[in-house]
Formats: C-alpha cells, structure tokens, sequence
C-alpha cells in the first residue's frame, strides 16, 4: 500500500536539505508585470456571454435543425456560422 | 485622515485556496502551481526542492485553477476562473519568460442565481469541452474544437439545484459529467449526464446511485483503466462506476482536500478536517475493482489542497495553518506517523482578529495577530523593519567613526575596534573573558581623530589622520612607514583597501597611494577644481583586495566622479543636481550587478547602475532615507552583502531579484556602523547611536518579520494592555477525542514578552467571547479587561443571552471583578466617556461603572438605542458612535449628556452585510462589506434639510478583492515627525487570506497626482489573462458595479518601481514628470508599510 511511490524525475528532491521546520521557509518569487501586448488572446478566441436565453434556444432549434438538414445535401457546408462568432470590436468592450 | 485613500498591501495573502502539479513551464518541468486567493504562484521542482518562479497577480479572485493539455501540445496549460465570472486559458511561453493569454471571456449570466456552495469549474479528460457551474440550475459549456480552440459557450438546464460537486468521467466516447446533489428532502445522490455539444444538451448518463452518505460532499474520478468515481461521504467512502459499487465505512471525518498519487488512480491523499492525512486505496485484478482500503499516514496542517509532488514528496496547502511540505515515508517514526513535515509557508490567514502595539517602546507599530483556525491557531506578531539583537553596550559620546581590525591577515575574525571622536582615537579589543576592553596599538596615533582605518597586507594595519597615513604591523603593532600631507594641508577625508589608500587634501588635491610590505607609496596625485567631500574604493572587481576604480564626491559643483586607478583618469562626471552636497559614497556589487550609492546631506540617497569596464553611470534612482546625513558601510550577513546607510532613519539597502530593495533598521537614530565579527560575537555590527555603541548582530535582511506563536487552539480576539503589559485573548478548543465534537472557551491572559498563558478563566458551556477590552472608567484608577460573551445554543437562531465580564489582573492572574447579564450577544465593546459602551444584538446599550456601598462596583445600564438588526462593530470618537450592522451598512449615532440618552444622527441606507467599520476622521468613516468591497461614507453636517443631514453620503467605492475582519489606526513602521510620509495617517487592516493592508489618507495634491499615474500604469502594465484592472478594483455587489473612487490601488502604483526604465520613462513623458520625481514619490509611498 505505501512505497512505490511515483517518480517523474527521481532527481526531483534528492539534493534536499529540509529547512528546520520550526523557521518558515521563505520563498519570495519575482511578481510579475507584464507589459507586452500577448496578454490579450486572438480575437476568436474572447468568449462573451451567451446573449440567448435557454429558453429561446429551445425554441429555434427546430427551425434552424430544419434550416441545416435542407442545406446538408450541399458539396461545401460551412463549418461554422459566421453570425454566431463574437465581433471583435463587440468582445474587447467586453473585457 | 481624509476622502482621499490609498491602499496598499504589506503582507500578501498566504492563504492557500488551489493548487495543481503539472508540466507548465515547459514539457521535462514539473511545476507546482500555487494559487493564493488573488495570486498565482509556479514552482519549479528540482534537485533543490521547490524553487519559486514567478508570482503572477490575478485582477480576480481565483475560482477555479486547472491545468490541462488539449490534443498536440507539448505542455499543459492553466485555466483560471475568477468569482467575477471571468476565465482565462494561460501559456507559457518559455522564450520570452512571459505569460500568455490563449483564451478568456466573460462566463456570466443576467439572471441566474450564484450558487451556494461555490463556483465549479471542471475541464473534460479528453479536452472536449470546459464545464462551468455558476448559478442554480445551469451548467455552462465551453467546447473546444478539434484543434484546442475553444468555441461559443452556451447553457444547459441542470435540473439539480443543490449540487454539492460536479465531476468529468474518464474514459467515455462522449463528455460525461456526475453530479453529486441533495434532493429536498435533503438526501443526497449521483447522477450521470452526457454532454451532446451537438443539441447543447444533457442527455441521462449510463448510471446513477442514490441515497448516499448524508455527509457525502466531494466526488474523485478515477481515471483509467479503472473509471468511474470515488464518493467522499463523513462516514462512508463509496466507489461507483456503470459496473461495480464498493464502500467503505470510516472514522468520522469530513475531508477537506485530496490529491491522486498515481497516474492510474488507484491511490489518493485524503487530508480532513482535523488535519488527519489518510491514503485510500483502490484495490484491482484485471482492471476490475475489488474494493477500498484506507489507513492513516499522520497529522499535517488542515489541508485545503493537496499535491502529490514527486518522489514520495507532498505539497500540503492550507486556508487555516501554515502549508506544509511533506514526505511520506514508508516505515512510521516514534509516534506511529508516516508523515514527515520538511518545510513549511508562512499563512497568517484567516486574521479574525489583531492589536497593533508598541512592545518594544520604540515608537514603532507591531500586529499581533489572531491567525489560524481549529488546531492550527495561533499568535503572529508582524514587524516591519530589521531588528539588532543587542550583545552589549558602553556609553561613548561622540563617536566620530569606527572601524574593526584584524590582529593577522588571515584571521577570520576582527580583533580591534578603532573608536575615533574629535580629538582622540581609542582602541577596544575583546579580552579573555570575552569583553570589550581598551587597549593600545602602539603605531597609531591615539591623541587625534583617525579619519580612516583598514586591514592591509602583510599582516599590516593602516591608520589615517589630518597629517599622515601610518602603516603599522599588526602582530608588532608598531609603526613601520609612515607618509605626511604635503606642508600646510590636511588630509580631510580618506578610504582604504588592503593594498591602496585614496586621501584628499584640502584644495582639492587627490593623491593615492599603495600599500607594500613595510613601504607606502605615492603613485598618483591629481589636481582636482574642486574640494573634495567623500571617497571610496571598495574593491568590487575580481580582486577583494584592490579596486580598479575610485569614486569621488564633490562640493561646489555636486558632482560625483569616477577615476581609474592608480593613474587617477577620471572616467565619469555625473552631476547630482541640487544644492546639498554628497557626503558619503559606496561602491557595491549586489547580485552581480554594480552600483554607485551617493547619500546626501539632506537624507537623500542616489543610486546608479555602474559599468566597471567604462565607468559608465546609468538608471539613475533617487530615495529619501531620512532627513539627516548618511554614512554608506557595507555588511555582511549569512553570505549576502548588504549596505548599512546610517543616518537618522537608518535602513539596510539589499538586492532581490535584482532590485535593490530599502528595509527600515528599528533603532532611532545611527550615527556609523561598522562590522565587527570577532569570535565572541560573530557576524555583529558595532553601532554608535545616541551617546552609546552597541554591538550586536542583525535579524535576517527582510521586510516584514513574523513570529508565530503556536496555540493549539482558536484565537478570535486579542487585546493588550499596556499598564500590565499582558494579552487577553478570547479563544477556543476543539475536543476532538469525544465521539461527539465539543468545543470550550477561555479567556487567557499572556504575558507580552514571552507569549506564555499566565492565567485562564474558563467561559461556561455554550458560552463564548465575542468582544474584548483594555479600558479603565471615570472614577477609578485602575485599568480592566472587559469581555463581552454569547450563550450560543442549538436550538437558538440568536443568542438570547450573555455577559459582561470585568476582570482585572492581580498578581499575574485574571480576577473577576464584575459581571452584567446581558439579553445577547455582547457583539462589540467600547470605552466611551468613561463608561463602556457595548453592542448586544439589535442594540447599542451604555454602562455606567458604579460603587456599590459595600465598596464592590458594578456595571448598571444608564441608556440605550435600538434599531439596528444586529450592531456588530461599533467604533467611538467624543460623542460619536459609529454601528456597523450586520446587513444596514453604517449608521452614525451620539450621546446626548443632558438628556443620558443615545441617537441616531445619519446613516447610510444601502444594504451592506459589515465585516468591518473604523472613524478615519469626524466625517470620513470607512468599511468593509462581504462582498469584499471597502467604501467610506460622509457625515453632512451642513445639509440643508434634516432628510440630508440623515444621510452619511458614500464618498468612496473600491473593490478590495479580500475580507476585512478588523481595521486599527496604527502604523507598521516607524513614524518621524519630520519626514513627508510622518504625516500621512494609516489604519492597517486583516482579512481571511492573511492580508495585512494598510490605508494611508493622502492630500488631495498627491491623491490627485498619483491617480494619473495609476492611470498611465493601467495602459502599461497588463492584466494577466486580459482582465482589467479597472473592472477589478470597481465598487461589486449583487445590486450594483461601479468604477471605483477615492480609493487608489497602492499594489499598482508601486509597482512602478518594477519597470524597465523605458517603461517608466514612457510613463513620465504622458505624464511630463521626470522619472526621477515619480520614482521618488513611489518610493516614499513603498515606506508607508
């Protein structure tokens, strides 16, 4: 039941030396600052809330099931629909 | 105080809410990702231990934190959600050290009501999809597509309303979630759902199990090959799977936290309430399971999240007592105990209580804290500053300068201590018995003052005086060359290494000499425009005893130069601007990097990056120490170098992480330092300070010091009192070796020295101490502990009865003096006017300190106000009585002597729930609300109709982002009355994650200025994950949000001082302020705390 334990890297902690427990380690790691422009992600990729209520959902799923078994014949169906991505310019006011 | 607040942090929060292991930093690293309320912390597992990365600030409060790696990507990456229903997808990208955004948005909903037993956020096994429960009754989606992207969230009706845990299976073709609820009969059950992104909806999973453990409240999924999922319950733990169901009973316990050990799930660290760690077991043949079986490793703190490292190494984090790294080792120890505690992390969290005290009458603030819960209760005493741990003193006046000497070149240790004064130098050396004794070397001259002494080669001494440089033998003492001043000039100031001397003359003549076996030579001198104020040559190059460079100080034209030695070319001029001239300057080398201290006339010190190969003088830096001269020496203590810059606010100048860092010294007033590590007192400084030198040595090079005082039980109030120089607490013990759980109350009394209980005086059964006072009444002398306690019975929604206590200490002990039944809980307790003004349930009540005839006293009502639903926290100015109520915000009342009664005078009308109120000054009150929001409301005297002069107007709005227990005026550093930041009053605050704040009211000038700065700061320094700073610190609650006022957000504005200088020069050209100026307005702020 004990022992055996799992090992990623056995060097992991094989140089130790424990602290005496009765002194708090310290670890004062930098704080970070970002200052650079990647902190905001791809434009796709900012999730706004859902602007359609459970409800209404339900309410035109039929019709737009209905609206996608006519076009499934199609050679080319789009992936996606494009209304239903968020704008970007809509999506930043939102962050 | 004013309208006008900054806030700002002195302790972050330490309290440990997540944590997760994972490869996030790059695919071989194993990191530990910590997240501490508002913060995320990633460790890196070595060789070492844990080495701490980065500390990464979140605009939220963290939810949710996962790691997870969607399909092809060579590392994990980390969801965070915030309580402000934001997320966010972070990558690091190892190149540039930074941390990415690859995702984040918005996951709230307009209506919707915030679940009860916190937010969920669950991330599928097989990447297919996020699940968020958020509000009752709906399960969010966020599905990723094939290629990792995440796509439109949507909604899904959850028909369980009371969902205690949601869960991803492992291993089914579609996304299948459990959900662990409580029916309205309140018996709990799973249930299985499949997600179908296609329909957004649920469809009924493979199975489902009902009528569980009533205690049941965590679910772990197993991964596979196993599958399924383990039911956490008080008494039983279950596993469940579409095929197979296994319980087992244990002890009763409720558990915390888990963590999985190994990768196929077949074990799991369970930590519980108690702290208890328990490993369970999933036994298996062939990929079936065939039962459970639990045993107990040991005790660790009470866990809130538990990571399985490597190795058989453990990260314990905890909301209640410090965290803990931990070994499980495979045979037990003495104790029966498998568990071996290797480190622990300081948590001051949850601070349900503090008292902000002067123990050692030095004029300087310190918190004693009531930290911790259960077990881990404690006492932690935070100080600011660094501390000297005096070794001994003589009283010496007119100390000039000090310098310690070696008797042999090679001796580790000093031997001499050279004491100049104005017209003498005399010489102390440690004796026999280990004392500081005078003594004599012959080759000096002692019936002048010596302006500089240093250790030389070949077991040499040099000495410096106005007329010469005397080089004397160490072990002969005696002279053995001498070089005079040039006739008609003296030498007015000097330095030294142990191979070259640099003096200077009057008429600003330089001449720089070295040092040989027996021999001083004259190998250089310069003429210089100038005189000359201050020199150094401590050698920071390779060479420990030669410095290839001199920095000179200059009057006349303020500036500072740098010459190469020995042909003394000068290299660098820098002019230091203004009228006050250096009068000390330091080379120094700190974490590799090379600097140019300069410390002026007027307290100032000006920092410079130097380049030794060109001499070149960059990132110019300028702080304000104190208000008199400073001397540069620098020290050393456990292997790192540090500067000493004595003055009259004399602080220690350090490096971390490559940032040169001010720590305040608590002693008053320095007027040199000088190292002093002799066999008797190792690694000690010799101070001279206020007609004495003090040798001691130095606390650790820090900012904050925290002692922990461990109690073994609750501590929820304290109070000192000065005039006995004790504490009383109110606390409480947990009885955990009954069958049933009991708990027992005390008032103890504790010495302020030594933190021992001295006395304790037991509370009744179901009785506990809400309320706890140091004050003395008119009429008599003396000075009492005053207790206000509850009768806190089962079957009561409000305790209908309680007491007040009056104890004075006798003889070290608790003697009861009075007691006054109360109709409740005795909530607050204040000194006002010389009675004692306390809050019992729904009202204020006034008590008058009464003589009996018997010479006995007595507490007897004289009036009282009612009107409130319950008055938690009242605070008192003259007549003022200011009631925090438990969901009425803040109300104003007075005391009206003629009539003996109480009134209400204002009061704000939004519906606050309080967790904190204090008077910042006679209109300004401030609070605290659970929604973890600070706003400060204003007294309107001069309204024009009594509805107006009803109102306390909200002047202020900010979100906090922590919850406050308690506000105290108070200051955690020193306070000069002639320093700029002397005048700015503070109040300190203590919140749930072990947050000590301080809130500083500022003039409106400097409000006004440093709110453009935050400003700028906002658009250069990003929000990790995207979110917005601006969002984050805006006023939030159930009703409303709107931008913050009146407050700033110190942690920001500090900041600052982080900045590349290209940053902070963009910074000043937006605002038209040097940087110089913005450096040094934010560095005086950073010395508020």
């Amino acid at each position: 039941m004990l022992g055996s334990w799992p090992s990623f890297d056995p060097h992991n902690f094989s140089q130790f030396k424990p602290n005496d427990p009765a002194n708090p380690s310290k670890m004062t790691p930098v704080t970070y600052r970002p200052t650079h422009d990647r902190t905001l992600p791809p434009p796709d990729q900012v999730i706004a809330p859902e602007a359609k209520n459970i409800l209404l959902r339900h309410f035109y799923q039929p019709a737009e099931e209905k609206l996608r078994s006519k076009r499934a014949p199609c050679d080319n169906p789009s992936p996606e629909r494009a209304s239903k991505l968020p704008r970007p310019s809509a999506s930043d006011n939102s962050i | 105080m004013s309208v006008w607040n900054y806030v700002v942090t002195a302790h972050k929060p330490t309290n440990v809410t997540h944590s997760c292991v994972g490869n996030f930093t790059g695919p071989q690293e194993l990191n530990l990702i910590i997240a501490k309320c508002t913060r995320i912390e990633i460790h890196l597992l070595t060789p070492q231990g844990l080495q701490a990365m980065l500390d990464v600030p979140i605009y939220g409060r963290i939810a949710t934190l996962e790691l997870f790696r969607p399909h092809g990507e060579p590392q994990d990456l980390l969801f965070v959600a915030t309580e402000r229903y934001k997320f966010c997808v972070l990558h690091w990208d190892a190149e540039a050290a930074e941390v990415i955004t690859r995702a984040m948005g918005d996951v709230s909903d307009r209506i919707g009501r915030p679940t009860d037993n916190g937010q969920i956020g669950i991330i599928d096994p097989d990447c297919r999809l996020i699940g968020l429960h958020l509000y009752d009754g709906l399960f969010k989606v966020i599905p990723f597509d094939n290629k990792g992207q995440l796509k439109e969230a949507f909604n899904i009706r959850l028909e369980e309303l009371q969902v205690l845990d949601i869960k991803f299976l492992y291993g089914c073709p579609r996304p299948t979630i459990v959900v662990l609820y409580q029916d309205n009969k309140d018996a709990r059950h799973v249930k299985t759902y499949e997600v179908t992104l296609k329909d957004k909806d649920f469809v009924e999973g493979p199975w489902s199990q009902n009528n569980l453990d009533n205690g049941a409240d965590l679910l772990i999924p197993v991964p596979p090959p196993l599958c399924g999922v383990l039911i956490i319950g008080e008494e039983t733990i279950v596993y469940c799977s579409a095929s197979a169901f296994k319980a087992i009973p244990i002890r009763p316990s409720i558990t915390r936290a888990y963590g999985r050990v190994d990768a196929d799930g077949s074990r799991y660290l369970l930590g519980d309430h108690n702290g208890l760690l328990h490993l369970l077991v999933i036994t298996h043949e062939r990929e079936k399971v065939t039962g459970l079986k639990i045993e107990l490793l040991g005790e660790t703190s009470v866990a809130s999240s538990i990571s399985y490292l490597d190795n058989a190494v453990v990260f314990v984090g905890s909301s209640y007592g410090d965290s803990q790294l931990i070994k499980l080792n495979l045979h037990p120890d003495a104790k029966g105990s498998y568990v071996e505690v290797l480190e622990r992390y300081v948590n001051l969290g949850p601070i349900v209580d503090f008292c902000v005290v002067d123990l050692e009458r030095q004029g300087q603030g310190q918190v004693v804290t009531c930290s911790g819960a259960y077990k881990d209760g404690s006492l932690r005493i935070v100080r600011n500053g660094i501390g000297i741990n005096e070794q001994a003193s003589v009283e010496l006046q007119g100390i000039k300068g000090m310098w310690s000497l070696r008797s042999a070149s090679d001796d580790p240790h000093d031997t001499f201590l050279v004491v100049s004064f104005i017209s003498e130098t005399r010489i102390l050396a440690m004796n026999l018995e280990d004392e500081l004794e005078e003594t004599e070397i012959e080759g000096f001259y002692s019936n002048v003052q010596t302006l500089f002494c240093h250790d030389a080669i070949y077991d040499q001494l040099v000495q410096v005086t106005s007329t010469s440089v005397r080089l004397v033998s160490s072990t002969s003492r005696e002279l053995r060359h001498e070089w005079f001043a040039p006739a008609g000039y003296s030498v007015n100031v000097a330095t030294a290494s142990a191979t070259q001397v640099l003096l200077a003359t009057g008429g600003g003549h330089l001449v720089y000499l070295e040092i040989g076996d027996g021999v001083l030579t004259e190998v250089k001198n310069a003429q210089l425009e100038y005189d000359i104020s201050c020199l150094d040559i401590n050698p920071i190059g390779d060479n420990p005893n030669y410095s290839q460079l001199a920095a000179v100080g200059m009057w006349t034209d303020i500036s500072v130069r740098i010459f190469s030695l020995p042909d003394l070319n000068l290299i660098t001029k820098e002019h230091l601007g203004g009228e006050i001239i250096p009068r000390s300057v330091l080379l120094c080398s700190f974490e590799g990097i090379s600097y140019l201290l300069c410390a002026l006339g007027d307290g100032h010190l000006l920092n410079f990056v130097l380049n030794t190969s060109n001499g070149e003088l960059t990132d110019r830096k300028k702080v304000s120490l104190g208000t008199q001269p400073i001397a540069l020496r620098t020290f050393s203590s456990k292997n790192a170098t540090h500067v000493f810059a004595a003055s009259d606010r004399p602080t220690v100048i350090y490096s971390s992480n490559k940032k040169l860092l001010y720590s305040n010294v608590n002693l008053k007033e320095v007027s040199y330092m000088c190292p002093f590590n002799s066999a008797a007192f190792p690694d000690s400084l010799a101070i001279a300070k206020e007609g004495e030198l003090t040798i001691g040595t130095i606390d650790d090079i820090q900012k904050l010091h925290i002692r922990s005082i461990p109690l073994g039980e609750h501590a929820r109030r304290i109070c000192h009192q000065e005039q006995t120089r004790t504490f009383a607490i109110c606390s409480l013990k947990y009885n955990q070796s009954s069958v049933e759980d009991s708990e027992m109350h005390f008032i103890r009394l504790l010495d302020d020295q030594t933190f021992e209980f001295i006395s304790t005086y037991p509370l009744d059964q179901f009785e506990c101490g809400c309320s706890i006072l140091s004050c003395s009444f008119s009429d008599d002398s003396n000075v009492y502990y005053c207790v206000g306690t509850a009768y806190v019975m089962p079957e009561e929604n409000e305790p209908t009865k309680g007491r007040i206590l009056v104890f004075a200490v006798e003889d070290g002990k608790l003697q009861l003096i009075a007691e006054k039944e109360t109709k409740g809980a005795v909530y607050s307790l204040n000194a006002f006017n010389g009675k004692l003004l306390a809050a019992i349930n729904q009202k204020i009540q006034l008590y008058k300190w009464m003589l009996r005839d018997d010479g006995s006293r007595e507490l007897q009502s004289e009036c009282g106000h009612h009107g409130h639903i319950l008055a938690l926290y009242v605070q008192t100015r003259g007549d003022f009585i200011v009631v925090g109520d438990l969901m009425k915000s803040i109300s104003l009342l007075i005391y009206k002597h003629e009539e003996g009664a109480i009134e209400e005078r204002a009061r704000d009308y939004n519906a606050n729930w309080m967790s904190a109120v204090e008077i910042l000054d006679d209109d300004i009150y401030l609070g605290a609300e659970n929604n973890f929001n600070l706003f400060t409301v204003r007294k309107n005297s001069e309204g024009a109709t009594d509805e107006e002069r009803g109102r306390l107007e909200v002047v202020g709005e900010y979100h906090l982002g922590e919850f406050v227990n308690r506000f105290r005026h108070g200051s955690l550093v020193m306070r000069l009355p002639d320093s700029d930041v002397g005048q700015i009053p503070t109040v300190i605050f203590g919140t749930v994650n072990g947050v000590i704040g301080v809130i500083a009211s500022l003039p409106h000038e400097q409000y006004a200025f440093l709110e453009m700065l935050q400003t700028n700061l906002r658009k250069i320094i990003k929000g990790v994950g995207g979110l917005s700073h601006e969002q984050w610190r805006s006023f939030y609650n159930e009703k409303k949000t709107v931008d913050a006022k009146n407050f700033l957000d110190g942690d920001l504005i500090e900041s600052f001082l982080d900045l590349s200088r290209n940053r902070m020069e963009e910074i000043s050209k937006a605002m038209n302020v040097p940087v110089d100026e913005l450096m040094k307005r934010v560095e005086e702020l950073t010395r508020l705390h």
